[in-house]
């Protein structure tokens, strides 16, 4: 097992250099001036452009400019974003708790469910709960997240009152800004325990629900639907079929046997998804004002905001690489033969 | 797909549109929640001038000499100054040249520290010298030092500090303002444009200590040069509390030290929300007191239980399609190849006065005021609007002619664009649904004449899209102007005059105007202003400086437990309108 990991961890370096080699040959296609708008870290610098494409390089070799790139990448300078009219590297550890909290959530509630949703439409195939099981998710897929979204804020918050959009509410944010308040994560959720203040928590939660509830239903479909269809084929193996002969328990032969070899392609899935909404999940980000990394970066995108998008590819690429890691790692765990091979 | 929409439908029918209001208690008494799609640029007084910035900080924020007499434009009262000139009050020269503002004494600036004239003096001289490209500095350097620019056209400091320190005096507890020619609207100006902070406070971090050797070090500053970019330090009932980017939210606090008795809301806090559904159904559940509202959006609006629309409040606010002469192409997609190729524009593309009429004749003014206002606006004739002195509806104006426009495309660039066609974004900023709607109209339209002529339409953020046009970025695009002071003169210049707001964004210059706008605020007598005025409407229809789309009408969209708003047209429209935070309450 630590020989794999060592093998993926000694992988990463290389995969790191191909990403980087990657972005940087995007910004080729872009001219010296928007190029040099990577190097800027500060407004004051706006203006000495021609200054910046001297000192960075950016009329030499294209190995000379990816040096200079990838030097000033490696001390965290990822330019100046107007967008958000502060340096990317701030700008993105400023949205970052945001989503990841969002992602967090969502990605908990999404695997639970839909791993339980698509063993149970497996084991009762044909029943009457695998039809609503396959009918909730397909309803939940087939509707873009906008329209779940403004129905869920519609029904729980314009009806009923119940989950406000935002992050937090007024006096809790009020309360939040205040010096009686110290951010450890920037995860609110887990700030406002360890300041010990429940109300703020359970405030925290309560805008946490229903863009956690769009993105649960809207992506649970997907992995019910893998999860299903590869208990059904492990149900059918014969290894099943002989612990069953031998008399097992079903929840032992579903639990023990069955569903840990049909989880291979589930963490496949499950390691994407999370990658893709720690990316940001712009609609639901924007339908809750939720304020992210993913409205950020298509706000950045929309205003040719560079800098602000190379940032965002960037740390992007480096989470879908760490996710990437991290499945490999559990395919491991699950899988014997994958460690032996 | 099916089971989505019959779970939509069921979902719609059980609880409607949401139209159901939270009645009840008032949500968050002490607190003003307003929700709008703009972010400010600089809460910098003498840098900001675009109407969220200028609306969050004044008159909240910072305060001015006098001001407006609450609705009525004619009439003014006295704010950190005791009185307001007059010629029979003697604080007026009989001459017209020499106003005397006696300081009010007492007032505390949010730090503590007291107001004195001195800080006066230096409020108005930062104000004119720090004179940033496409910043308000004219308003106040026309009348007192009789340009409207302190560079010249190259960008070199042509103005010298011991002239702008002899139009500004303190004379004991006076400041005294010398002005170069008489100046039917100097008042009315500072009513709206005298903001005072503290010098020292400045100083202290950073910026202009007030001496002369040190001055053109501060002109002309980029965005967040400036510590006054994000922090405040006025006189008001509110100060600014947090403006925190990430979330984009601020809030102003009550100024418990306040000179006037403390106001009645101890916050208001503004946020920026660009997805109107989220607005309307925080205005719904009573969670947002006050909301940005565009017109086509009005009918999702109207019926909300407990919510008070305000509407047909006449604006001095006009829509224009900006025509950039000299584009800055420098890393600038929006220009394509750069060329008069078929795949781009040349930089000076609309410098060509038939591709401008082409554009204007091109564009469907009835449908934007139908769709973009819901039919509450009005096609102006130029920039004089109805309103001011001068306006006439009789003079000619531009209307939607596609052979017109044809005709002016096939002369353009000596016959040679109708063959080789063109490619370029416009641009407008995001979550304007009236911008949108022109921007689409004029890309349908143009695009409908030839199949050579490609039209891309983006939108950007508010202080992004700012920026770029001052930066000469542009290159078709929907900005509006919003009165500084009701004069014409404040609409002449900025469309204009050649260091006017616009002329200097889009490269436009005529000299004929440069003259008829500095007679037409020199002037005193009103027909002889009204017949300037007149010429000038027709010289914009002869250049073309943009295309002048439209003079809505205003609505405001309030809980109706909101009490002590007023309409002012020149209060810089925060959501639709504009806001004096003091007067209000929440009962």
């Amino acid at each position: 097992m630590s020989t794999f990991i060592a093998r993926r961890l000694l992988l990463l370096p290389f995969v790191a250099v191909g990403v980087t080699l990657l972005i940087f040959s995007l910004t080729q296609l872009l001219t010296p001036a928007m190029r040099a708008s990577l190097y800027i870290t500060d407004p004051k610098q706006l203006n000495a452009l021609p200054d910046i494409i001297r000192k960075y390089h950016l009329d030499q070799p294209v190995y000379v400019q990816y040096w200079e790139w990838l030097r000033q990448v490696l001390h965290g300078d990822l330019g100046w974003s107007e967008t958000a009219r502060e340096p990317v590297a701030i700008a993105i550890a400023g949205y970052f708790p945001a989503t990841f909290e969002l992602a967090l959530y969502s990605f908990a509630c999404i695997l639970t469910l839909g791993i339980w949703l698509g063993t149970l439409s497996a084991v009762r195939k044909d029943q009457l709960v695998d039809h609503i099981s396959r009918f909730t998710s397909i309803s939940g897929a087939s509707l873009p997240t906008f329209v779940w979204g403004l129905l869920l804020l519609m029904i729980f918050y314009g009806h009923f009152g119940w989950f406000p959009p935002g992050r937090l509410g007024l006096q809790a944010d009020l309360f939040v800004r205040s010096s009686r308040f110290h951010p450890y994560t920037g995860l609110m959720t887990v700030d406002t325990l360890l300041n010990g203040q429940w109300w703020l928590f359970w405030d925290a939660l309560r805008h946490l629900v229903l863009p956690v509830a769009t993105l649960t239903y809207f992506l649970t479909a997907v992995l019910v639907r893998i999860t299903r269809s590869s208990m059904l084929e492990t149900l059918r193996a014969d290894y099943v079929r002989t612990a069953e002969a031998k008399g097992l328990n079903q929840s032992v032969v579903i639990d023990k046997h069955a569903r840990r070899n049909a989880l291979i392609p589930v963490i496949t899935l499950a390691g994407l998804l999370f990658v893709g909404l720690l990316s940001g999940v712009v609609i639901t980000e924007t339908v809750f004002n939720w304020p992210g990394i993913g409205r950020w970066g298509v706000a950045a995108s929309q205003q040719l905001d560079i800098p602000a998008v190379t940032g965002f590819a960037l740390a992007f690429a480096g989470m879908l690489v760490l996710g990437n890691l991290c499945a490999d790692v559990l395919y491991a765990v699950v899988d014997p033969r994958i460690r032996l091979k | 797909m099916l089971a989505g929409v019959v779970v939509l439908v069921v979902a719609v029918l059980m609880f409607g549109t949401g139209a159901r209001g939270a009645a009840g208690p008032i949500q968050n008494p002490d607190s003003l929640i307003l929700l709008t799609y703009g972010d400010p640029e600089s809460l910098d007084p003498a840098y900001a001038y675009d109407t969220t910035s200028d609306g969050i900080f004044w008159p909240g924020i910072y305060e001015t000499l006098i001001t407006y007499d609450g609705s009525v434009l004619s009439r003014y009262v006295p704010r950190l100054a005791t009185e307001v000139p007059s010629v029979a009050n003697g604080l007026i020269s009989k001459d017209g040249l020499t106003y005397t503002f006696p300081i009010r004494q007492g007032v505390h600036f949010h730090d503590g520290t007291v107001m004195t004239p001195a800080d006066v003096q230096y409020s108005m001289l930062r104000f004119m010298l720090q004179d940033r490209d496409g910043g308000p500095s004219w308003l106040l350097l026309t009348p007192l030092l009789g340009t409207d620019s302190t560079r010249d056209s190259k960008g070199a400091v042509v103005v010298k500090y011991a002239d702008a320190a002899k139009a500004v005096t303190v004379e004991g507890q006076n400041v005294v303002f010398h002005l170069k020619r008489p100046s039917a609207a100097f008042l009315s100006i500072l009513a709206a444009w005298s903001f005072v902070l503290p010098q020292k406070w400045a100083a202290a971090h950073g910026g202009w200590d007030g001496g002369a050797a040190t001055w053109a070090k501060y002109n002309n500053p980029k965005l967040q040069d400036r510590y006054e970019f994000d922090h405040t330090n006025g006189t008001g009932p509110f100060s600014l509390q947090t403006w925190d980017r990430q979330t984009k939210e601020l809030i102003l606090v009550r100024n418990e030290h306040y000179w006037r008795a403390p106001a009645p809301l101890a916050r208001v806090v503004i946020r920026t929300v660009t997805e109107f559904a989220a607005r309307r159904l925080q205005l719904q559940r009573g969670d947002a007191d006050v909301i940005s509202v565009d017109r086509p959006d009005q009918s999702q609006v109207t019926g909300m239980a407990d919510v008070a629309i305000q509407d047909g409040l006449p604006t001095l606010v006009v829509q224009v399609m900006h025509f950039n002469q000299k584009i800055d192409a420098s890393g600038n997609p929006d220009v394509g190849s750069g060329k008069l190729d078929g795949n781009g524009i040349p930089p000076d593309f609309f410098s060509d006065v038939h591709v401008r009429r082409a554009f204007s004749y091109a564009f469907d003014y009835g449908t934007f005021i139908r769709d973009g206002f819901r039919g509450k606006a009005l096609q102006p004739n130029g920039p004089i609007i109805q309103g001011l002195l001068g306006y006439d509806p009789t003079l000619p104006k531009f209307t939607f002619d596609k052979q017109k426009a044809t005709a002016e495309f096939k002369e353009a660039w000596g016959g040679k664009l109708w063959d080789t066609g063109f490619h370029f974004t416009e641009t407008y900023n995001t979550g304007n649904a009236a911008r949108q709607i022109g921007a689409q109209i004029i890309k349908d339209s143009v695009e409908s004449l030839n199949p050579k002529f490609k039209i891309d339409v983006r939108n950007i953020q508010w202080s992004t899209f700012l920026q770029a046009t001052v930066q000469h970025k542009g290159t078709l695009y929907a900005l509006g102007w919003a009165a500084d002071y009701p004069d014409p003169d404040d609409f002449a210049q900025p469309f204009l005059a050649t260091n006017g707001d616009y002329p200097k964004r889009n490269g436009f210059s005529d000299p004929r105007a440069d003259q008829m706008v500095r007679q037409g605020a020199e002037t005193a007598d009103p027909a002889k202003r009204t017949q300037i005025y007149r010429d000038l409407t027709k010289l914009a229809y002869e250049d073309v400086p943009g295309i002048f789309e439209a003079q809505p009408t205003q609505f405001v969209v309030m809980r109706s437990w909101v009490r002590g708003w007023y309409y002012n047209a020149i209060l810089p429209p925060l959501a639709n309108v504009g806001f004096d935070f003091y007067t209000m309450s929440k009962q």
